[in-house]
């Protein structure tokens, strides 16, 4: 056994390696090929670690970059998956390539469905379930088995403390399911725009009776409670009580943390990042971290890969935001219509299995409310492996067909969007998880962008 | 001119984007100058039949089934039937579509009691039929249809009805004779979830026409359909 052990880590840290040196993140295969030759590998290597896990179906990656950026601000010693690899086979490579320099804690952002496995091999201190959304539904069947499968890794962690989203319906019944510590986040008070999208769960987990509510933040989110059977949501321990502004750069709220408030800014835009930042509050409040050093990260942090990315295509201001479901895209939707100055909008929509090979979920989309704000939408470009289904979807919301270019590929739609002759306004491109990852190769070359995976 | 659908079960039949059925149907009769209400008919609101001219009904998730077996008690389950056999148009996707068979039987081979308005049965099994699939629809002179299937139970058809279409690539009804869908009277059956409709625009456009014939002598009119057909042509392709 030990022989295989020392096999497995020998030849996946060259594979690293190689991979580094021909210009691969090579995140995922590493690690797989480690589990082969060795399937105890990850057990073994996190034996000791104190692991911070971050699942749920949005806002994982966000919110593990705004956790790291407490956990240096408190000098802690950790290490992370921020290439976003959230698999176990990605999180067994961020293991493999740390196990000598035995950081105290690891920070994983895990896929909902990998959840299950990855809880059985590491030793999960602290986690955090950010919300539950239809995503990929033909990966993850149907949404409460993805509830179900989250309870059951958290049966492989008895002592682990639970951050979680006292507004999600879904997942606030983890409260009745799991004897582990809880901590609650939430939000005491509806967002400014009215919300239309669709709810993924009206009725009561317990009895099926339709849920009555006081206030929606966005999609089932928000003061639900059950006429029937009395389940409803928690009063948070930490709660935001008012949202005092909103710009295009920032969030400033007021927190009630059980009985004391406190004003923090969140360095991010849109409602749903406020969501982001109390919850990785939340975690750092688990943590026993001081409240100066949260909200001073939560003030200061920066973007990273892809969410909410901030970059500059020959002196075009250029945002990449990922989008991946329905509730995902609704929100930059919400967030895209408050803007008042003129901006180009780039859709991409790709269908390999990590995007979800049905590409249906557009249809749920709401690109009506687009219509809102398109004065301001100067152009809007669409690529990817589905653009048409995408333009299609563009064409049914009604939206003026003269603004509407469909690029046959990357090359060429880089081409466009970073042509400062072409482009004078904000850029946003909302590409899907693939399309992101092309996205990145073409630029990382041409524009020199940093390696995602550092 | 003016068509109304119902929306059956909105905020519980409502799966992979089951909606963009809806916006298809919308926006293609109000480009002919047809106005277009939709009218949700959620759990406890009654069913008038009479008041409507397509009939919608979605998808669900299993979780949610019960729920509307207990809505459909009482008058709804007739009121649907009679719509039926008033030739007003339904159409019906996966969960919609067995919901108007006679029975769901489980893996565990329990039987739900369904509508009854279509000669079909369902029954459950574990492995999911789940993929982008195709099937030829004689009633549109053969023409492609193309679409996401996801779906557990397999559905088998009695003899009053027939089949929608015949599976060129996918799965279907069950995964064995090659059916898809169920047609009888001007009811149109699919387990093609999702964007069927904007996609499949001949297809869209049929069905729109048994409504509109039953209530005005015109014709549709034909559209610029180029953009519909290349995103229909793209996932054929990949089929063929
Ligand atoms: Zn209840």
């Amino acid at each position: 056994m030990y022989f295989r052990k020392i096999l497995s880590l020998f030849i996946s840290k060259l594979l690293i390696k190689f991979l580094r040196l021909i210009g691969r993140g090579g995140t995922a295969l590493p690690g797989k090929l480690a589990l082969k030759i060795y399937p105890n590998i990850l057990s073994d290597l996190s034996l000791g670690v104190k692991s911070i896990v971050v699942t749920g179906t949005n806002g994982k990656t966000t919110t593990s970059r705004i956790i790291s950026t407490i956990l240096e601000q408190a000098s802690f010693s950790y290490f992370d998956n921020r290439s976003g690899a959230n698999l176990i086979s990605g999180i067994t490579t961020v293991f493999i390539e740390n196990y000598k320099k035995k950081p105290e804690y690891a920070l994983l952002e895990v896929d909902e469905a990998a959840f299950k496995t990855v809880a059985k091999h590491i030793d999960v201190h602290y986690l955090l379930v950010t919300n539950l959304f239809r995503d990929q539904l033909d990966r993850f069947g149907e949404i409460s088995h993805t509830l179900e499968n989250i309870v059951k890794g958290i049966s492989f962690c008895p002592k682990a403390v639970i951050c979680v989203n006292a507004d999600c319906s879904l997942l606030s019944t983890i409260g009745r399911k799991v004897d582990n510590k809880l901590i609650y986040y939430g939000i005491n008070q509806p967002f400014s725009n009215t919300d239309n999208s669709l709810s993924d769960a009206p009725y009561c987990l317990f009895c099926k009776t339709k849920y009555e509510y006081t206030y929606k933040t966005f999609g089932h989110l928000g003061g639900f409670s059950c006429p029937n059977c009395g389940y409803k949501r928690i009063l948070p321990d930490i709660g935001v009580n008012t949202i005092q502004t909103m710009t295009d750069k920032y969030s400033k709220v007021s927190l009630l943390i059980n009985n004391d408030s406190l004003n923090v800014s969140i360095n991010l835009p849109g409602e749903y990042n406020i969501y982001n930042g109390i919850s990785a509050f939340s975690i750092g409040y688990a943590l026993g971290i001081d409240y100066e050093i949260l909200s001073n990260s939560l003030a200061t942090f920066k973007g990273g890969f892809g969410r909410m990315e901030n970059i500059s295509l020959n002196g075009v201001d250029t945002h990449i935001i990922l989008v991946k479901n329905p509730a995902g895209l609704n929100n930059v939707i919400n967030y895209l219509s408050t803007l008042s100055k003129p901006f180009v909008l780039t859709l991409i929509l790709n269908d390999n299995f990590a995007d979800g090979t049905d590409v249906s979920w557009i249809w749920d989309v709401l690109f009506e409310n687009l219509k809102v704000n398109e004065s301001m939408i100067s152009h809007l470009y669409i690529a990817g492996i589905r653009k048409y289904d995408m333009a299609l979807r563009i064409k049914y919301a009604l939206l003026q067909e003269e603004k509407i270019t469909v690029c046959e590929t990357t090359k060429q739609l880089i081409k466009i969007i970073s042509n400062p002759n072409l482009i004078s306004d904000t850029s946003y491109i909302l590409p899907t998880y693939t399309a992101m990852f092309d996205l990145r190769t073409v630029l990382k070359k041409q524009f020199k962008l940093k390696e995602f995976w550092k | 001119m003016k068509l109304t659908i119902a929306h059956l079960y909105p905020e519980l039949l409502n799966l992979y984007g089951d909606g963009g059925n809806l916006i298809a149907m919308k926006n293609r009769l109000n480009w002919r100058n047809i106005e277009c209400d939709i009218v949700n008919i959620p759990l406890g609101k009654p069913f008038i039949s009479s008041k409507y001219d397509i009939v919608f009904i979605g998808g669900g998730q299993d979780f949610e089934q019960e729920v509307i077996l207990n809505d459909l008690k009482g008058d709804k389950t007739q009121n649907i039937i009679d719509a039926i056999n008033n030739d007003v148009t339904f159409l019906a996707i996966c969960g919609g579509y067995q919901l108007l068979g006679n029975y769901y039987k489980t893996k565990d081979g329990q039987i739900y009691n369904f509508i009854g308005a279509l000669d079909l049965y369902t029954i459950g099994q574990s492995k999911r039929m789940i993929g982008d699939f195709m099937y030829s629809c004689p009633e549109i002179n053969n023409q492609l249809v193309v679409g996401f299937e996801n779906h557990s139970g397999r559905t088998y058809l009695g003899k009053s009805v027939k089949p929608l279409g015949y599976i060129k690539k996918g799965y279907g009804n069950n995964g064995e004779d090659k059916t898809e869908g169920a047609r009888y009277k001007n009811v149109f059956c699919t387990y093609s979830h999702g964007s069927l409709l904007p996609k499949n625009p001949i297809l869209c456009d049929y069905i729109l026409q048994t409504a509109v014939s039953r209530k005005y002598d015109i014709t549709l009119e034909e559209l610029d359909d180029s953009l519909e057909n290349k995103a229909h042509n793209f996932i054929a392709n990949r089929l063929k």
